[in-house]
């Protein structure tokens, strides 16, 4: 027999899955069910024009395509996480630090016209990636702002820089500026995944390079809005007990705004790691992957394989290579930068 | 960057399929529908007359818009069209066309006519995406033998074409006479031409990083990527590598070069600005010279021969019927009054493309006197086509030739390193 308790119980059961029933639903049909199709797609050779059902049945001939067989689609595929790596390796620490500068300057209590500040700041963050992309076109041009401004800080040198279809690597730049100039032979005999360690070693592309400066950019103002969000949340009386006990501003700064800044720190850079390594809008606009495929990332790979070369089995399998990625090295992240719980 | 996320790789694909399942399942049931008009379609042998039931069927044909002029002319046509047929039909232009038809097949009830650019037909003939043309089109054989070529494969014709372009050498009248340059018509020519019109930031010639462009003098040096059957890659050539070797120098020596040197989207571009005295590109040069650089004194030359002879490339577009179009029969009937003589006519004579049928040569020359050079191409152009699976070879061919460009590669590198990419593709 059971008890009203027990009614009420159950009946609080029921009402509570009628309610969620409508995002269960949502989240089955947009999300669980189309990311069982495309792992189960990744399996097989569709070509993404016929039904998906004609698709043939391949295995892991996909993955093997990309990770192990020596050809085009394992070199474009190292290409692209090489590419990407050095993309997140530059743009990840640039904007979590110039955001983090930025909120701390923007917090000020002193500084006048911080609406101003904190509205020119975040601005890029809320205009269309097409068209911040666009301006940077123009910007990065041969005779563009960029290196006119360059030429008329470095008298009697006019700098003339084709930024947005220039495939030399900056390290193999660096290098050649002071004398290294071909491989040694140790990094160009031994390869991974086919590409010698010498072209793993290259760099971002200069183009690369426009596109990272950008990219930081452009994130900077959102990043800096999760710090100020976290900066104003150090309680006054923290930083006033500091002071009481003879903090200097800079060990104020060190030993308390820091260490209270944790965990923004660690949101941040989750969320700058995870979408650096989708980058594909920019790309799209600016290079199409180019020049030289320096500018191919995972996502654009999967957009021109899928979409451009009618091989959406392989596209597939590439989403999952990188959603696999991204999940281990924010796994490692979380891991390093576990954010204290108390 | 977290605005990037729309393009999350796995949202991407669950969009995909979501977007696949859902037109598959409303794809099943028209299949039922098809039984009865299969028959028909037999029976119709030359497709010309326009069932006279007094219930036509409504038609679209799905394309890309060629911009408003291009699209007006068009649509005027279908109007004519449906206004004579039982039928009716309306011209839907989609942005990112690819994708659209991607979507559209893939779905299972794709529109009744849809454009198939030749390098696509490969990709859409293998994936069984098509309906061959073989006897639905009138008069097949006025049509050019290399854009036939273009549009057959597997030894089946697939669909006539809508217009097509070829590659000439664009030059600036202006800068040629004050070079006291005649318009080259050898490589040796062209060397010269494009040396004495360099001048100080203007480049003499303005040339696109890539095989559809660098590939003409592949073809004018007797070389080629594959065998006609794609059987076996033909590239890492002696041939090709005078080509490439020919193109490096003329970049070497600043005399050729690419049109993001000049601060231009495309050559076109650049040459409109006055900023290179030539150029090669195709037909669609003439309308973006026409409007956006009218005070530009310009004319077509053929492309300079080479040592083994002239070569160019086509570009077409056709109109398909896709196998699964529901109005096969309708569908053909429209699209034989698309490419009619009458219609191919009253579009091409208004625009810089060409029509396919060779009948129409004197009347398009008529219209278009001063564009003689491209229709001249016509008779030795080859299509930009090659077979499913192949586009990976030809990106990484496009990253040798912007290499070699920037004069960061070697010919012979490239050449060997395309070669060994493409021959697993091939099936060696």
């Amino acid at each position: 027999m059971p008890t009203l308790r027990d009614r009420l119980a159950t009946n609080e059961k029921v009402a509570g899955w009628v309610f969620v029933l409508p995002v269960l639903i949502g989240i089955g049909v947009f999300l669980i069910v189309p990311i069982g199709m495309a792992l189960w797609m990744s399996f097989t050779d569709w070509n993404g024009l016929s039904p998906p059902g004609d698709a043939q049945n391949v295995g892991l001939d996909n993955y093997r395509d990309l990770l192990s067989e020596p050809g085009v689609p394992r070199l474009d595929f190292a290409m692209s996480i090489r590419n990407n790596l050095y993309y997140v390796l530059g743009v990840v620490p640039a904007q979590t630090a110039i955001a983090f500068v930025l909120a701390v300057v923007v917090n000020q209590k002193f500084l006048r016209g911080k609406a101003f500040f904190r509205t020119a700041y975040y601005f890029p963050s809320i205009t269309s990636s097409i068209a911040i992309s666009i301006v940077f076109l123009f910007l990065f041009q041969r005779s563009g702002a960029i290196n006119q401004t360059i030429s008329a800080l470095m008298p009697g040198d006019d700098f003339r820089l084709n930024w947005l279809d220039n495939a030399e690597g900056v390290l193999h730049n660096v290098l050649g500026a002071v004398g290294v100039d071909s491989a040694p032979g140790f990094l160009a005999d031994n390869d991974i995944m086919g590409l010698s360690l010498w072209q793993w070693l290259s760099g971002p592309s200069v183009t690369m390079f426009a596109i990272m400066m950008l990219a930081t950019w452009t994130t900077i103002g959102t990043m800096m809005l999760i710090f100020l969000a976290g900066l104003q949340n150090i309680p006054a009386d923290v930083e006033e007990a500091s002071r009481v006990d003879g903090a200097t501003a800079l060990q104020r700064f060190r030993l308390v705004t820091i260490p209270m800044m944790k965990q923004p720190m660690f949101f941040v850079l989750t969320i700058g790691l995870i979408g650096t390594w989708q980058v594909f809008d920019q790309i799209f606009v600016i290079s199409s992957g180019g020049p030289q495929k320096t500018t191919l990332t995972p996502a654009y790979l999967i957009y021109r394989e899928g979409f451009q070369n009618f091989s959406m089995g392989r596209a597939t399998a590439i989403a999952f290579l990188l959603f696999v990625l991204i999940m281990v090295l924010t796994l490692v992240q979380r891991r390093i930068l576990r954010p204290d719980r108390d | 960057m977290p605005r990037s996320t729309t393009t999350h790789p796995t949202r991407l694909a669950a969009l995909l399929t979501a977007a696949a399942m859902f037109a598959a399942a409303c794809g099943g049931s028209n299949f039922d529908d098809n039984e009865g008009n299969d028959g028909a379609a037999t029976g119709a042998e030359n497709g010309d007359a326009p069932t006279d039931d007094a219930d036509g069927v409504s038609l679209t044909l799905m394309g890309f818009s060629s911009g408003t002029a291009e699209d007006d002319a068009l649509n005027a046509i279908i109007e004519s069209y449906s206004e004579q047929s039982s039928n009716t039909a309306r011209f839907n232009p989609v942005p990112e066309y690819d994708t659209a038809l991607q979507a559209a097949l893939a779905g299972g009830s794709p529109p009744d006519v849809i454009y198939v650019d030749s390098n696509r037909l490969p990709d859409l003939v293998e994936a069984g995406a098509l309906a061959p043309a073989d006897g639905q089109v009138e008069n097949e054989e006025d049509f050019y033998e290399s854009l036939r070529g273009a549009f057959t494969y597997d030894g089946t014709f697939w669909c006539p074409p809508k217009d097509f372009s070829t590659l000439a050498l664009v030059y600036n009248v202006d800068m040629l006479d004050e070079a006291g340059v005649e318009p080259p018509t050898d490589w040796a020519e062209l060397a010269e031409a494009a040396e004495a019109l360099t001048d100080g930031d203007r480049a003499g010639l303005v040339l696109g990083a890539e095989y559809p462009r660098w590939g003409a003098f592949m073809f004018q040096a007797g070389g080629s990527v594959t065998d006609d059957e794609f059987t076996e890659m033909t590239i890492d050539s002696d041939e090709n590598r005078e080509a490439f070797n020919f193109l490096a120098q003329l970049h070497a020596d600043g005399y050729a070069t690419t049109a993001t040197e000049l601060d231009a989207g495309w050559p076109g571009e650049a040459f409109g600005q006055e900023r290179a005295a030539m150029t090669i590109e195709g037909n669609w040069i003439v309308g973006a010279l026409q409007n956006d650089f009218p005070d530009v004194n310009w004319a077509v030359a053929e492309l300079p021969v080479g040592p083994a002879g002239p070569g160019t490339f086509v570009f077409t577009v056709c109109y398909a019927v896709p196998a699964a179009s529901e109005n096969q029969e309708a569908a053909w009937d429209l699209v034989n009054y698309l490419v009619s003589q009458e219609a191919l006519l009253e579009f091409t004579e208004q625009f810089p493309v060409m029509p396919g049928r060779e009948s129409l040569a004197g009347d398009w020359t008529d219209a278009h006197p001063d564009l003689g050079a491209f229709l001249a191409g016509a008779d030795y152009a080859r299509p930009f086509q090659f077979i499913p699976g192949f586009a990976g070879v030809l990106d990484t061919l496009n990253d040798g030739i912007q290499g070699i460009a920037a004069g960061n590669r070697e010919a012979d590198e490239v050449l060997q390193q395309v070669g060994e990419a493409g021959s697993p593709v091939l099936g060696q």
